[in-house]
């Protein structure tokens, strides 16, 4: 998602004066342009990302917007305070960008993995959290983090499962994407919610016969808006059981808060998330993917349990 | 701007009266942390009346020392009376340390130490680097909070990026938290460090107008300036001076007769800042 993200920050500083990049000395090979374009607009703090985001407060007290990027756990737990209480406090216009959500960095090392980045982020006062489903849903999540007046996160992902499989449809004010839509509409069916690039697990999945009866949402934003998301809402009253996807752990994910908003229409919820392995082993985002049974074929046999 | 000595004069009073009422303010509500402000309420008086200008900017970032800047802003007419009346209270937008979005002339919510210097020196590289214009930002710290790797963090920004529009002051009043800080975690030379990292640094006795004047004009075009301010916490109270459990106790009745009376009445002001620094 970096290229696509490029393109479209690339495009936000061009056409909006009050918007700076600061970077905490990542970006090689992807931010070259943009250093060279924007002058005292770019800047690579170093190292440092508590003081990024402290400076990222200051400049967006004088006016300017800024986004601040580093990979998903540098730019998110080691700076959680000053995102707290120097951003989301003062309710700034900070666009924070996590690289690498999830399993991204998988033979990285779990220090490079983002696995409670949108928990830790999700309960701060005014954060809006982004997490677009695949390469060509970031314009779109870039476009609209560009025209808050309060913070934000964008989690930026690379799925174990790459998929681009354009939606069905795409509810352009909360950015919801459907995928697929039950073929026998009046079977009582599944509603498939997926976060983010979870998306694509998903979306690899063979059609089965068992798939005519199940609709497949992708969702990007947080707080959810289900009166704006019409067709989630629908499918989910309809079909009353939900499965979630989440390549995040289940504690502070956003399957769980969505639990809780649906809550009283479910008769079924299960959650498929990243899981934490004291005996962890290191490999491609796929490997610890389907170490934690996150996978297309997982997906399918859970699905069909709950159609049973 | 010069210091002439009837304006040192008028800073030892403003000083002394801005102590009294910080002492009733605290007295009022039973609230501690009126060691720090004693330390540095000198400084806050000097920045107040004679540093910022109208494009200028303070961020507190020993946010503990909230009640003193509240008073020194009182003091000069920027908060009500009506507003300090509700200080510490319920309901209240002076809490013990800054609110965000509260009152302008508090432009940060300071409290957990080592975010004032990134937040200040993000506002000043986006005035000398971007919108290009003049104003400055003082950024007050405490020798404790130094032990805060963020606070070197910012250092070595604001450096690199000569931040010539940011004056750093550093409250050293030897006490933080739990014990004196050359014990805690000595961070002497102190002066030798922001030195190190770039920081044009200056090393004053934190309650004399004169050096504070001196330490905080002329600033360097071509990088920021630090000043090490030495200073007493709780300043002017004699059972008070170089005590950490300060740091927390509220006054008793008697505690704070004692401490207005050590104050003393403005017509002290000059004998008593000079006697007791």
């Amino acid at each position: 998602m970096r290229v696509e993200f490029v393109r479209a920050v690339n495009a936000v500083l061009e056409r909006d004066a009050k918007s700076v990049f600061l970077t905490a000395d990542l970006g090689y090979n992807a931010f070259e342009k943009l250093a060279a374009t924007f002058g005292p607009r770019f800047l690579n703090v170093g190292v440092a990302e508590q003081n990024m985001m402290g400076v990222a407060a200051g400049m967006a007290m004088t006016g300017l917007r800024p986004w601040a990027y580093s990979i998903a756990p540098f730019g998110t737990y080691r700076c959680l305070e000053q995102i707290r209480n120097d951003i989301c406090l003062h309710d700034l216009p900070v666009r924070i960008v996590g690289n690498g959500g999830g399993y991204t960095y998988g033979i990285m090392g779990s220090t490079h993995h983002a696995l409670e980045d949108l928990g830790v982020l999700k309960p701060l006062p005014n954060m809006q959290l982004f997490f677009p489903c695949s390469n060509n849903h970031v314009a779109a999540a870039v476009a609209q983090v560009a025209e808050l007046e309060g913070p934000a996160y964008l989690r930026l992902s690379i799925s174990g499962f790459q998929n681009d499989t354009a939606p069905v449809s795409e509810n352009p004010v909360t950015l919801t994407r459907r995928y697929a839509s039950r073929a026998r509409a009046k079977a009582r069916g599944l509603t498939i919610v997926c976060a983010g690039h979870a998306a694509q697990i998903v979306n690899r999945m063979r059609e089965t016969e068992s798939d005519l009866e199940i609709d497949v949402f992708g969702i990007a934003r947080y707080p959810f808006d289900l009166d704006k998301d019409v067709e989630l809402a629908a499918s989910v009253a309809e079909t009353r059981r939900v499965l979630f996807v989440e390549e995040h752990y289940a504690s502070g994910g956003i399957g769980e808060s969505f639990a809780a908003r649906v809550a009283g229409q479910l008769d079924a919820f299960e959650h498929m998330s990243a899981a934490y392995r004291k005996e962890q082993r290191y490999g491609s985002a796929a490997f610890h993917l389907a170490q934690c049974g996150l996978t297309p074929d997982t997906v399918a046999a859970a699905a069909r349990t709950m159609l049973a | 701007m010069s210091l002439t000595p009837a304006l040192v004069t008028e800073l030892r009073h403003d000083a002394l009266a801005i102590r009294k009422y910080f002492l009733e303010m605290h007295h009022r509500v039973k609230a501690g942390h009126i060691g720090t402000g004693l330390s540095a309420i000198d400084m806050l008086t000097y920045l107040h009346k004679s540093w910022l200008g109208a494009d200028d900017l303070f961020i507190l970032s020993k946010g503990h020392g909230a009640s003193s800047l509240y008073a020194t802003l009182h003091h000069f007419g920027i908060l009500s009376d009506a507003e300090l009346a509700t200080y510490y209270q319920d309901g209240t937008l002076l809490p013990a340390h800054p609110a965000p979005g509260a009152f302008k002339s508090i432009p940060a919510a300071t409290g957990s130490l080592g975010h004032g210097l990134s937040i200040a020196a993000g506002i000043a590289l986006a005035r000398k680097t971007i919108h290009g214009t003049n104003g400055r930002v003082a950024a007050l710290l405490s020798d404790g909070e130094c032990n805060e790797g963020s606070v070197w963090e910012a250092a070595t920004f604001a450096a690199h990026h000569s931040l010539s529009n940011l004056l750093v002051l550093v409250d050293a009043n030897g006490l933080q938290g739990f014990g004196a800080t050359r014990e805690v975690l000595d961070m002497e030379p102190m002066a030798e460090k922001w030195k190190v990292f770039g920081f044009d640094t200056r090393e004053i006795d934190g309650h004399d107008f004169e050096q504070i004047h001196a330490a905080c004009t002329d600033l360097d075009p071509r990088r920021p300036r630090c000043v090490i301010a030495r200073t007493a916490k709780g300043k002017g109270v004699s059972f008070m001076e170089g005590k950490l459990e300060w740091h927390y106790l509220p006054m008793s009745d008697e505690q704070h007769r004692t401490a207005q009376s050590d104050l003393g009445g403005l017509d002290d002001a000059r004998d008593h800042d000079k006697g007791s620094s």
